[in-house]
């Protein structure tokens, strides 16, 4: 979590100032806090819009990047410093960094009073529309007699005051998860999925066409998205974008990211679409999950969607036209924040055969039949949804059981071969096998059968698995 | 015949609250001398090594002292009158006190319906703090709403209701400064408080520079 704070008067000498100085040192090992200068931000005036000028954007950049923000103000003729409201006047004209932001106001004062009117026009202006703030209700930090609260080093002297500041910002955290919440997408059953990504979260980037071949270009304008040799602080690590280029795209594997809001807004883009298991080509990205299948995979599609949002972690399935060569996997993992939150889809599609072929090649085996396999459905991470055993062939558009100990009946049920094969047979036939329909680009469908002979083609994978085991044996 | 200081409070080429004090000022020239006077082109307000307030900020003092009266026509920014007028009023009350029980009268105008009432609430508390303490004339909302339709091309108020009671209010107002001057018992302290008073943070800076 990070959080920006902000004081709200300008002078060379500062009591907010003193005071976020020492909550960004008390609390440093708790949350990471930024103090932004606001000292440089010209007069708002409606006459020459400064939006896009660099003192403007780099407060915009540094309170719409943040979890949350903490503003410190003083009290000037019983309000605001003239300051601290240019700076939200600037960031509720054109730019709306503020919009279900959490803000904590504190304030320090010379006097008994502690700022309380400065801090009750704050609030109402936080909560006009166009702000749109969510400011924490009750828990005041009122400091007064701010010239005498600090010692020489800064810190605040009064332990009473001090546990009471530890105790507002352990709410605070809390608060910035609450408001988090309410920003969280929560469709009620898998059809109310919207494929049309038309509820915007947090980290959509709004008023770019998310249909436009360019969206990568003309949203990475529009938040000013860092590229090539600039530094990105990850978990646990520091990469240019650049190197994460670099990294993601020697993946093994096809990587696709469809935010929480169902609009597909990355691949690790490393070869030609042709030369791709499942195809995209760099134009369909931004593109809304209803552009990018065909509207007969919908339903399925909103499944193991809905499926990941509310708690399932892994749903695998393997495309038709697999064989002893090939065996071609989708496999869809939800990516969740730290508190949990569901934050998208991670789709990784990938040929296992190698894996297996390696393996086998190394420890000198083969594959041979197994007549007393207790077979599982190929597809994986999906309840039952009908609660049809794989037995009934009316069940064509069911999904069956991930695991082979929740369902009884599955389990009771030996599956043979054929019948595997005729009910994934009859997804694809009904449009219900989300992998091979993937994300593909109009123009570049084509049939599995083509895509499996091509990429057999591609890969010659006997030929791999011996180049590595042999690799190995020296 | 009285003068009075018309404050814009807005910055905008275009505002309509300078609109309406230019339609004041044509309106009651016979009974008020209105000046009108701009908050734009000011500093946002920040502490300086001597108290030193600009000089646009300092014509503007010596203006509102020998006025017998204020009008502040204020637009609404997010509730609250805009920065440049908040900051146009701390400069006016650093270490300087012209407002000290002046008479005050608050309009506001606003392109949409509710005429500014939020920000005038506002500043009605910022005019009454204790570094500025004006006497803001009590019950005498003028609300102003969807400014942009609600004058002619000639700069007239079209809605004579709006006019009729924007008539009474001015008539009051100038009442009201003649019962100001009667309220006299705590001007003496008020003046010797002020001078000793040294604002929140750092009005005084001699106080806190070390």
């Amino acid at each position: 979590m990070r959080l920006v704070a902000i004081a709200g008067s300008i002078g060379k000498t500062s009591y907010n100032r003193m005071l976020l100085e020492f909550m960004v040192k008390k609390y440093k090992n708790l949350v990471e806090i930024e103090l932004v200068d606001i000292s440089e931000l010209p007069v708002f005036t409606q006459d020459n819009d400064l939006s896009d000028s660099v003192a403007i954007q780099n407060v915009y950049q540094k309170v719409f990047s943040a979890d949350g923000v903490i503003l410190a103000t003083p009290e000037h003729n019983h309000t605001v410093p003239a300051a601290m409201k240019n700076m939200i006047e600037w960031l509720s004209y054109k730019l709306h960094p503020f919009t279900g932001k959490p803000v904590w106001i504190v304030g320090a004062s010379y006097y008994d009073q502690g700022s309380s009117r400065a801090q009750l026009h704050l609030k109402q202006i936080l909560e006009s529309p166009g702000v749109n703030a969510f400011v924490m209700p009750s828990n005041e930090f009122l400091l007064s007699n701010a010239k005498s609260a600090f010692d020489e080093d800064g810190n605040l002297k009064d332990t009473r005051t001090i546990k009471f500041l530890d105790s507002i910002i352990e709410k605070f955290l809390h608060y910035v998860k609450v408001i988090d919440l309410l920003d969280t997408p929560d469709p009620r059953t898998s059809e109310d999925e919207d494929l049309d990504a038309k509820n915007p979260v947090n980290t959509t980037i709004e008023n770019v066409n998310m249909k436009s071949d360019e969206w990568v270009e003309n949203a990475s304008l529009k938040v000013h998205a860092v590229d090539g040799s600039t530094y990105v602080k990850l978990d646990r690590g520091i990469l240019t974008v650049n190197q994460i280029n670099y990294f993601l795209n020697s993946m093994p594997m096809e990587l696709t990211y469809a935010d929480d809001n169902n609009q597909f807004i990355y691949y690790n883009h490393n070869v030609p679409d042709s030369k791709m298991l499942a195809a995209r080509v760099p134009r369909q990205v931004g593109s809304p999950l209803s552009q990018v299948h065909p509207e007969r995979a919908f339903n399925h599609v909103k499944k193991v969607i809905h499926a990941l949002r509310n708690g399932t972690e892994l749903v695998g399935m393997p495309v038709s036209g697999n064989n002893n060569d090939i065996h071609v996997m989708h496999y869809y993992k939800a990516m969740r924040d730290e508190n949990g939150r569901y934050r998208g889809v991670n789709e990784w599609v990938l040929d296992i055969m190698p894996i297996i072929k390696y393996y086998l090649s190394v420890t000198g085996q083969k594959l041979v039949k197994d007549e007393q396999v207790d077979k599982i459905s190929p597809i994986f991470g999906l309840d039952v949804i009908t609660g049809a055993s794989v037995k009934n062939n009316e069940s064509t558009d069911s999904f069956k059981s991930a695991s082979k100990h929740e369902n009884d009946e599955t389990k009771n049920n030996s599956i043979t071969e054929s019948e595997i094969g005729i009910e994934i047979g009859k997804l694809l036939n009904s449009g219900g096998n989300i992998a091979t329909e993937g994300v593909q680009p109009e123009g570049v469908k084509r049939s599995n059968q083509q895509l499996s002979k091509e990429v057999n083609v591609e890969n010659s994978s006997d030929n791999d698995v011996d180049v590595v085991s042999g690799a190995s044996e020296n | 015949m009285k003068k009075l200081i018309g404050i814009v409070g807005s910055n905008s080429k275009k505002s309509t609250n300078r609109q309406l004090l230019k339609y004041m000022k044509k309106r009651y020239s016979e009974i008020d001398e209105i000046e009108l006077v701009e908050v734009s082109g000011l500093p946002i307000f920040v502490k300086t090594e001597d108290m030193e307030i600009p000089m646009q900020a300092e014509r503007m003092l010596e203006k509102i002292k020998k006025a017998d009266g204020v009008i502040v026509a204020t637009p609404e920014y997010d509730h609250s009158i805009p920065a440049i007028l908040s900051s146009a009023l701390a400069w006016l009350s650093y270490g300087v006190h012209p407002f000290l029980d002046k008479p005050v009268m608050i309009t506001g105008a606003s392109f949409g319906n509710l005429g500014a009432s939020r920000a005038q609430a506002q500043l009605r508390q910022i005019l009454d703090s204790p570094e500025i303490k004006a006497r803001v004339m009590p019950s005498s909302e003028f609300l102003l709403s969807n400014s942009l339709k609600a004058f002619n091309n000639n700069g007239f108020l079209t809605d004579t209701q709006q006019v009729k009671w924007l008539d009474s209010l001015v008539a009051d107002f100038n009442e009201f400064i003649n019962i100001s001057t009667q309220l006299t018992n705590t001007h003496k302290d008020d003046e010797t408080n002020l001078n000793d008073f040294s604002g929140d943070e750092g009005a005084n800076n001699k106080e806190v520079i070390n």
